[in-house]
C-alpha cells in the first residue's frame, strides 16, 4: 500500500500544471529576474572613473602642485585613476556641466582653487576633497619648509648667512621628495564574501523550500475525508492511515527536492550564485528548509478547516511575509530585523534558511549555520507533532 | 447597467489583491521618505564609518577618532565582530577602523604602525579610504619636523581644516523630485500587477463558456456589451490610477504642485491606459483563472525588474536595458527619470519624453489591435 500510495501521489504532484509552476518554475523565473536586475549593482557602487572639467587657465598652467597632482589623478595607465579631465575654457566648461557630461570643474582664480558642481553627491564630494587635499598639501609643504628652515637656522654659525640659498634649495627637495611619499600601512582585512545580491538569491532558495508546503498540502488533502472525494474513500478503506499519510508526505518531501535540487543546479551553472564551498552543509541545510515548508504544509492542511485555495494562500503569505522579513524585496530588511527584534528572525523559518546559507558563505565559523540548522528542525518537529495531535482518530459523523 | 453591476460584483470579490497591490505601492513610498535634506548649498557625502580603538582615546589617537567622526556619519553598532561584520555585509557601515594598541606612542616614537581595515569596497568605502590616508599622511609627514604633540595636533588640524570654495549650479530639487520619481516607477508594478490582474479576472468570468453563452442570446447586442464593458474596465483603471495619483500627493509632497509633477501624472495616466489594453489582449488570450495568476505575476514583476521599477535603470546591465526596449514599461519609467532631470519644463526639453509617450500610445494601438483580432477569432461559441 505504501508503495502504490506513494506512486501515485507522485503522479498526481507532477500532473498539477499549477503546482509544478509555483514549486518548479516560478522561482527559476524570479532567480532569472534577480540576475539580470541585479548583476551590476555592486560593479556600479565600485569608485568608477568620474569625468570632471579643468579650467585651462594661465594660473592653472603655472602652478606645478595642481597641475601635477590632476595630472597623476587622471594617468591613464595608473591603478589609482580617479578622474578622466577635460582642459577647456571656463564657459566650455560650464557647457560640459549643464549637458550632464561631466559632475563638476575646478577653476583656480587668483591663487584661489575653486569647485562648481551640479548637484551634491559621492562624486562631487570626492572632487571637493581631492582639491582639498591637494591645497593642503601646498599648506603642509610651506610649513614643513619653514620648520625645516628655522632649525638649519638654529644650527648654523652666525657669520655663515652666505649659504641661505643653498639651504633653501636642499630642503625644498627634501620636502618635495616628502609629499610624494605615501606614508600610510593600512591593512584590508575585510572577507572576500561582501556580495550582499546572494542574499535575494538565499531568500529565493528559502522561498522555494517554504513552498514546498503547497505540495505536501496538496498530497494531504488527497487523503482528508473532508477535503477529496478519494480521501473519503481512503477513510473508509481498511489500509493504515499512517501508511497513507507518511507515503504522501514523502512523495511530495521527493517533488519538493527535486524542485530545490533544479534550482540549486540553475543558480550555481547559470546564475553563477555563489553559496561557499561546503557543498554537505548545503544539501544538509537545503534537506532541513524543505522539510520545514514540507511541516507547514502538513500543518496547514490538517489544522485550518477551509478550502484549499485559502490553504494555499495561507502557505504562500506566510511565506511571502518571511521572506520579506528575511530579505527578499529589500535586503536591509533582513538587517534591520535580526539587529533591532531578533526575536522575530529567529522564529522564522525563511530566515533561518536565508541565515544558513548566509552564514556559510560570509563566515568562517559554523555555530551560526548549525544554530539556524536545529533551528529548522526543531520547527519542522514541533509542526510535525502538532500535525499528528489532529490526526489522531478524526471521526466524522456526516460531512 | 447590468454589465457595469456584474464587473462590480467580480471586482468586490477581489478587492483584496487591489488593496494589496496598492498597500505595497504606499509602504515602499513610504519607506523610500527618509531622507529629505533639500538645501541648495553643497552638503558633502559622508559614509559610515565604525572606528574601534584598542588604543587610550587620547592624544594623537583622540583626534584621528575626531576627524573620522567630523567626516563621516556615526553608526552605533556592538562592538562585537559578528555585529561588525554583519553591518559591513548589509552596508550598514562602509568602512571599519581597527586602531592597534600602543598606536599613540608607537606613531609618536616614529613607527609606523598597522592599521587594520575592513571595507565594503564602494564609493563611499573609496571616500572613507581616502579620507583616513589623508589624515595618515598629514600626520607622518609633520611627525618628521614636530616632536611635540599638542603642536603637531594643532598643525595638523589647521591644514586638515583647510576648506575650497564650492558652488552648486542645479536649482533642482532633487530630492523631492528623485522622490517622485522614484514612487512612480515603483508605480509600474502596481498598477500592471493590479490592472492586469483585475481585468483579466473580469474578462475570464464573462467568457466563461456558459456566461458566454447566455449574453450571446441575449437581446444585448454584442457591441454594446462589449462597449460597456470596456468602459467599466477603463473606469476601474482610471479610478486606480486617481487613487495612486492622490497618494502621491501625500507621498511626494509639493514637487505634485509643480509643473514636473504634471508630468508625472501625464505619464502614468498613459501607462495605465496601456495597462488596461495590455489586460484585455491578456485576457481575450487566457481564461484559465488559475493561469492568470501565474501569467500575471510573470508580466509585472518581470517588466517591473527588467525597466528599472525595482532598481534604477541606470544600475542594469545593457543587455537587460536592449530587452527591456521591448516592453512599454520601459518608456514610461524612462520619462519618469527623463522628467526627473529636466530643468525648466518646455516643449523642447520636453521632446525625449513626448516621443515615450507616443510609443506607449503606439504600444496600446498595438495591444487593442491584437486584443480585437484574438477575440473576432473566439467569438463563435460552439
Amino acid at each position: 500500500m505504501f508503495t502504490h500510495n506513494f506512486k501515485y501521489t507522485l503522479k498526481i504532484l507532477f500532473k498539477n500544471k499549477m503546482l509544478i509552476f509555483w514549486t518548479f518554475a516560478f522561482p527559476i523565473i524570479l532567480g532569472t529576474f534577480f540576475q539580470m536586475a541585479f548583476s551590476d549593482i555592486e560593479k556600479n557602487e565600485k569608485l568608477d572613473i568620474i569625468d570632471i572639467a579643468i579650467v585651462n587657465n594661465q594660473e592653472f598652467k603655472d602652478n606645478t602642485i595642481y597641475r601635477e597632482s590632476f595630472k597623476a589623478l587622471s594617468d591613464k595607465e595608473s591603478e589609482n585613476r580617479l578622474f578622466s579631465i577635460q582642459y577647456v575654457t571656463e564657459e566650455k566648461a560650464q557647457n560640459l556641466l549643464s549637458d550632464d557630461k561631466i559632475i563638476g570643474y575646478f577653476l583656480l582664480k587668483d591663487d584661489n582653487p575653486k569647485v562648481v558642481v551640479g548637484t551634491s553627491d559621492i562624486n562631487q564630494t570626492i572632487l571637493k576633497f581631492v582639491v582639498e587635499e591637494i591645497s593642503s598639501k601646498l599648506e603642509i609643504m610651506r610649513n614643513v619648509a619653514n620648520l625645516k628652515i628655522e632649525e638649519e637656522k638654529k644650527n648654523m654659525p652666525l657669520g655663515d648667512m652666505g649659504n641661505y640659498n643653498s639651504l633653501y634649495a636642499s630642503v625644498y627637495g627634501q620636502v618635495m621628495e616628502m609629499s610624494k611619499e605615501n606614508n600610510t600601512n593600512i591593512k584590508n582585512i575585510s572577507s572576500n564574501h561582501l556580495s550582499y545580491t546572494m542574499i535575494e538569491f538565499y531568500t529565493l532558495i528559502a522561498m522555494a523550500c517554504l513552498y514546498s508546503g503547497i505540495l505536501s498540502m496538496f498530497a494531504m488533502n488527497q487523503s482528508l475525508a473532508n477535503m477529496t472525494t478519494t480521501g473519503k474513500r481512503m477513510a473508509v478503506s481498511p489500509t493504515s492511515k499512517g501508511k497513507i499519510i507518511l507515503s504522501s508526505v514523502l512523495a511530495s518531501y521527493l517533488t519538493s527536492l527535486i524542485g530545490i535540487f533544479l534550482l540549486f543546479l540553475y543558480t550555481i551553472f547559470v546564475l553563477h550564485v555563489d553559496y561557499g564551498n561546503q557543498i554537505l552543509y548545503i544539501i544538509l541545510l537545503a534537506f532541513a528548509g524543505s522539510l520545514a515548508g514540507l511541516s507547514l504544509g502538513v500543518v496547514t492542511s490538517c489544522c485550518f478547516k477551509v478550502s484549499d485555495n485559502t490553504k494555499t494562500g495561507i502557505i504562500i503569505s506566510i511565506t511571502m511575509l518571511g521572506c520579506f522579513l528575511s530579505g527578499m524585496m529589500g535586503i536591509t530588511m533582513k538587517y534591520i530585523v535580526d539587529k533591532n527584534i531578533p526575536i522575530v528572525n529567529k522564529l522564522n523559518p525563511a530566515n533561518m534558511i536565508t541565515d544558513g546559507f548566509y552564514s556559510l558563505y560570509y563566515y568562517d565559523t559554523l555555530d551560526r549555520f548549525f544554530f539556524n540548522f536545529f533551528s529548522l528542525l526543531v520547527f519542522a518537529t514541533i509542526l510535525i507533532v502538532i500535525s499528528i495531535f489532529y490526526l489522531r482518530r478524526q471521526k466524522y459523523d456526516s460531512i | 447597467m447590468i454589465v457595469f453591476k456584474t464587473f462590480l460584483k467580480v471586482l468586490n470579490k477581489n478587492k483584496f489583491i487591489v488593496i494589496l497591490y496598492s498597500a505595497i505601492l504606499i509602504f515602499f513610498g513610504a519607506f523610500n521618505m527618509q531622507t529629505s535634506d533639500s538645501s541648495q548649498s553643497f552638503v558633502s557625502s559622508k559614509p559610515d564609518v565604525l572606528i574601534v580603538n584598542q588604543d587610550e582615546d587620547k592624544g594623537i589617537t583622540h583626534n584621528l577618532i575626531q576627524y573620522m567622526e567630523k567626516h563621516s556619519k556615526k553608526i552605533k553598532v556592538e562592538k562585537e565582530e559578528e555585529a561588525i561584520n554583519d553591518a559591513l555585509f548589509y552596508r550598514d557601515i562602509n568602512y571599519v577602523i581597527y586602531i592597534p594598541k600602543n598606536y599613540r606612542e608607537d606613531f609618536l616614537s616614529g613607527k609606523n604602525p598597522q592599521m587594520n581595515i575592513k571595507s565594503t569596497g564602494d564609493y563611499q568605502a573609496s571616500l572613507a579610504e581616502m579620507l583616513l590616508e589623508r589624515y595618515l599622511n598629514v600626520a607622518s609627514t609633520y611627525q618628521k619636523v614636530i616632536s611635540e604633540e599638542e603642536k603637531l595636533i594643532e598643525k595638523m588640524n589647521e591644514t586638515l581644516s583647510k576648506k575650497v570654495d564650492i558652488e552648486v549650479t542645479s536649482k533642482l530639487d532633487m530630492n523631492n523630485l528623485q522622490r517622485a520619481s522614484y514612487y512612480y516607477s515603483f508605480a509600474n508594478y502596481s498598477i500592471l500587477a493590479g490592472c492586469v490582474y483585475i481585468i483579466c479576472l473580469v474578462l475570464a468570468s464573462f467568457l466563461e463558456e456558459n456566461v458566454k453563452k447566455r449574453t450571446v442570446i441575449s437581446s444585448m447586442k454584442e457591441k454594446e456589451f462589449n462597449r460597456k464593458l470596456l468602459l467599466s474596465n477603463g473606469l476601474f483603471a482610471f479610478v486606480l490610477w486617481l487613487l495612486y495619483a492622490v497618494v502621491s500627493f501625500f507621498l511626494v509632497g509639493d514637487i505634485m504642485f509643480t509643473a514636473h509633477g504634471i508630468c508625472y501624472l501625464i505619464n502614468s495616466f498613459l501607462f495605465c491606459f496601456c495597462a488596461l489594453t495590455l489586460a484585455f489582449l491578456i485576457g481575450n488570450l487566457i481564461h484559465n483563472k488559475n493561469a492568470i495568476n501565474g501569467i500575471v505575476n510573470v508580466v509585472a514583476l518581470g517588466s517591473s525588474f527588467l525597466c528599472g521599477a525595482f532598481v534604477p535603470a541606470e544600475f542594469l546591465p545593457d543587455f537587460v536595458l536592449k530587452i527591456a526596449h521591448l516592453l512599454p514599461s520601459y518608456y514610461y519609467i524612462n520619462s519618469n527619470e527623463l522628467i526627473q532631470k529636466i530643468e525648466v519644463i518646455s516643449l523642447d526639453t520636453m521632446q525625449p519624453v513626448i516621443l515615450n509617450m507616443i510609443i506607449l500610445l503606439l504600444f496600446s494601438i498595438l495591444f487593442s489591435i491584437l486584443a480585437n483580432f484574438f477575440s473576432n477569432r473566439k467569438r463563435k461559441v460552439g
